[in-house]
């Protein structure tokens, strides 16, 4: 081309869809066609009515969408292009476009757009995929994943595959499962795959409805389940299971089955390196030896990332390992101070009990003891216990909580009927100030000790919210309390002073706001489900939300997760401490995308959730 | 007439110099007149301008490249854009070819300035044109028409320095601290334009097209006739 208009070439080069068009010569012919616009602010680009024959690139400024009621559909800012949808309805324009400050836009004639929409497929796509799908093809590229990438599935299998015949009964087929301790069993005819039976289906197909034993297999298993090939690349299992949303995939090798992964298999291969770290824990004999392991954390954690594991599985093994060293200090002071004189159950709090822990996560847990507690007798010995537990987890990396939720805070020690009745006042004369503090609370999640303790007291707490209006809106109103940062790409509505002054808080703006909104309807629902994900999965099966947007929140959660987990990476190997904070000026064009793609779809559920739970302000 | 002295009335000069003129391309020229200048801003059609010069002083330095760019208020047309590059008498002088970046290898083989000039005047004829400082755009062009036709090259200018320094001139007595910057891109900051790199020809006639629209949609009246603002 000649050199004159490259900067005009470049400039479009930056932004998706043309940075994958920047080497097709016909871009800079089309570079010669652009006219240039400049508007003041509140000038129209599309005005109502108005046909549009131009596709809008944003050079500087800001321009708004509205739809004909005259609702805000959208902020667009520097990169972003619009009109593409007036074009491919020949021009009638059924949205607004309005200048926000003073912009200037590259409009490119609709010929053009109409030229590469036909020749290109990165175009075309771009255009066609909504924002959601749009979100969803980033996070499967993202977690394109490196060693899964490389291993075919066949070597994930673990064991022959357990089948029964089609033609069982139900509790046959469940006795080969119990036996096996397997959770889902292959159904076969003529040793080809015909079927497939979990612990899901059993519950839901089964006990729930009430079907009698002695019916056959399959009657009830899943036919001609999604599978596949032993060859595949594990990255392909992934990927399919997350579009489909299953856990166990049926391996076939020549249409006979030859094994079954599952979401475990795979968490176990990513995560194996926290294996040893979990079993390094357990062997340690004082709380030196843990000191010593715990700060091998950041290189656990960023091996985790480096391995590109998902948010998931790391939110998984980071949990499972601050759980080891809860467990292994309990242990450590049961031998110090003697076994405990009553039952009692050590309780995880907030992201430890969603399984969703991070790096760098201050410590949040509780007591509940058995109704026999009589504190002139028992009360010295839990205190002492739970100070060496925190004391100590501080020293291992988990600082003591600010908030002074911690067991070693005698009002979170209570005997289990206390428990019951502090929730019972939470949730039966909810105040949503008060709420606010206590939220943690409803992520609980018993780790050590007598678990019955916590599972009474987790469907205590689910009998009664669910029933609970006010409790609900009132929750959901301190849902809605933190925002995601919409304005971020131009705006910069940052959080802090000082030296984060340019960032803002991935957690409290995106990833809290999602466990939020989530933990609300799962409370609704009555689910017993902590980890967002799952809750979410619940959430869908019930239809409590439209179709689709459960979806499009474990998508979101796992862009924002993944940035936050990222930033992380870099902080700790650039020497810093790793916090929430990220500078959105050290994103990639893609990250910055995808995030506000993920922060509107937060946006739009906490607008749902107000709907769905409405209340008196 | 000389470059120092602009006319009061283009109409009668440019009748004038139509008559008076040899050359059949400058008559051509002079003959198309001005008809912009007597219509409101809005209706004028413009032509942005851009020079790369050796050196500043238009009796001795030579103009290298040229960019030019149709537009009007409302939209600025890529596709009317032209770029010359011009063969200068004189060597290049490092110092100027670090301003303009362009290098003895890219302009040995382009034409003289003098065989670029029927060109130039076809591309104008009829518009005004738009420049960011006339002082300097102005002798260069003149200079290169007394060479190539021996007859002179006037016309009116829009010149967005001027009128940025009109926008942001303040009596002396509220004057304090250092004057703003009337540079090219530090206009556009004040319009919230994009920034470019600067002196390459026709991204700077594209970038001084841009100024004066960002300036017309904020202090100029497009209602008022182009010869309330040009000069």
């Amino acid at each position: 081309m000649d050199v004159e208009l490259s900067e005009i070439l470049d400039t479009l080069c930056e932004y998706a869809p043309f940075a994958d068009l920047k080497d097709e010569p016909i871009l800079q012919e089309m570079v010669k066609d652009i006219e240039i616009q400049y508007l003041r602010v509140g000038e129209w680009a599309i005005a109502p009515e108005a046909r549009n024959d131009n596709l809008f690139f944003i050079r500087s400024g800001a321009v708004e969408t509205k739809n004909k009621s005259g609702k805000l559909l959208r902020r667009m800012h520097e990169g972003d292009v619009f009109g593409s949808s007036s074009l491919l309805r020949g021009g009638r324009s059924s949205h607004t476009m309005r200048a926000l400050e003073d912009s200037l836009l590259y409009r490119i004639p609709a010929r053009w757009f109409i030229q590469f929409y036909s020749e290109f497929d990165s175009f075309s796509d771009f255009f066609e995929l909504s924002k959601e799908v749009r979100l969803k093809t980033a996070v499967d590229s993202q977690s394109s994943d490196l060693s899964l990438m490389t291993c075919p599935v066949h070597s994930l299998l673990r064991r022959p595959p357990i089948t029964a015949s089609h033609d069982v009964d139900i509790k046959t087929a469940a006795n080969i499962m119990s036996n096996e301790r397997v959770s889902s069993l292959l159904i076969t005819q003529n040793d080809a795959l015909v079927g497939i039976l979990t612990d899901r289906d059993l519950r839901n197909r089964v006990v729930a409805k009430g079907l009698p034993l002695d019916v056959r297999v399959d009657m009830i298993m899943t036919q001609d389940p999604v599978t596949v090939d032993a060859g595949d690349f594990a990255s392909e299992a992934v990927l399919k299971m997350m579009a489909t949303n299953i856990h166990h995939l049926p391996v076939v090798k020549n249409d006979r089955p030859i094994g079954v992964i599952s979401t475990g298999d795979l968490v176990q291969r990513e995560s194996h390196g926290s294996v040893y770290v979990i079993s390094d824990i357990y062997k340690q004999e004082d709380v030196e030896g843990l000191v010593q392991i715990s700060k091998k954390m950041e290189h656990v954690f960023t091996q985790l990332v480096n391995a590109d594991a998902n948010t998931q599985m790391i939110g998984n093994a980071m949990s499972h390992i601050g759980v080891a060293f809860v467990k292994r200090l309990l242990q450590l002071a049961e031998r110090e101070f003697g076994p405990a004189p009553i039952p009692y159950c050590f309780l995880a709090l907030g992201s430890q009990a969603r399984e969703e822990q991070i790096i760098s996560t201050d410590q949040d847990n509780a007591l509940i003891l058995h109704d026999s507690y009589d504190k002139n007798i028992h009360g010295d010995y839990f205190r002492e216990l739970s100070d060496y537990v925190c004391k100590n987890l501080d020293r291992c990396g988990y600082p003591l909580c600010t908030g002074d939720i911690m067991a070693m805070n005698p009002r979170w020690r209570l005997s289990l009927s206390d428990w019951k009745k502090t929730f019972a006042e939470w949730i039966e004369k909810p105040k949503a100030e008060a709420l606010l503090h206590v939220s943690i609370f409803f992520d609980l999640r018993g780790i050590y000790g007598d678990k019955t303790l916590a599972r009474q007291l987790n469907s205590h707490i689910r009998e009664l919210a669910k029933t609970n209006k006010g409790f609900l809106s009132a929750l959901a109103r301190n849902a809605n309390q933190r925002t995601p940062p919409l304005g971020f790409f131009r705006q910069f509505v940052l959080d802090g002073e000082g030296k984060q002054s340019r960032t803002f808080n991935l957690k409290s703006r995106g990833i809290a706001p999602i466990a939020d909104l989530v933990r609300v309807h799962a409370l609704a629902l009555g689910s017993s489900k902590l980890n967002t994900f799952e809750r979410l999965e619940d959430i869908e099966e019930a239809g409590v939300m439209p179709d689709g947007r459960a979806r499009d929140l474990i998508l979101a959660l796992e862009m924002i997760g993944m940035v936050r987990i990222k930033n992380q990476k870099n902080q700790i190997e650039n020497g810093d401490s790793p916090n929430n904070n990220v500078n959105p000026e050290t994103l990639s064009e893609f990250e910055r995308r995808h995030l506000r793609d993920a922060f509107n779809i937060v946006s739009r559920q906490q607008e749902f959730l107000k709907y769905r739970y409405p209340g008196k302000g | 007439m000389n470059p120092k002295n602009v006319p009061e009335n283009w109409q009668e000069a440019y009748a004038q110099l139509a008559q008076e003129c040899q050359s059949p391309a400058l008559r051509r020229f002079y003959e198309a007149g001005v008809p912009g200048l007597s219509k409101p801003l809005a209706e004028t059609p413009l032509v942005s301008l851009d020079i790369e010069t050796t050196g500043l002083d238009s009796s001795k330095d030579d103009v290298i490249s040229i960019g030019l760019v149709d537009f009007n208020l409302e939209l600025i047309r890529l596709n009317s854009a032209r770029y010359w590059l011009a063969k200068p008498h004189g060597p290049l002088t490092p110092e100027s070819v670090t301003i303009h970046e362009i290098t003895h290898s890219e302009i040995q083989d382009a034409p003289r300035l003098s065989s670029l000039m029927d060109d130039l005047l076809e591309a104008i004829a009829g518009k005004i044109v738009v420049v960011h400082c006339a002082a300097i755009e102005r002798p260069f062009l003149y200079q290169a028409a007394m060479k190539h036709y021996g007859e002179p090259l006037m016309f009116p200018m829009l010149d967005t320095m001027g009128i940025e320094a009109s926008i942001i001139h303040k009596p002396w007595w509220q004057r304090f601290g250092r004057q703003p910057s009337l540079r090219l891109d530090a206009c556009r900051q004040r319009y919230n334009l994009p920034r470019y790199r600067a002196h390459q020809a026709l991204m700077d006639a594209v970038s001084c097209a841009e100024l004066f629209q960002a300036q017309a949609a904020h202090h100029l009246n497009k209602k008022h006739l182009a010869s309330d603002y040009s000069c």
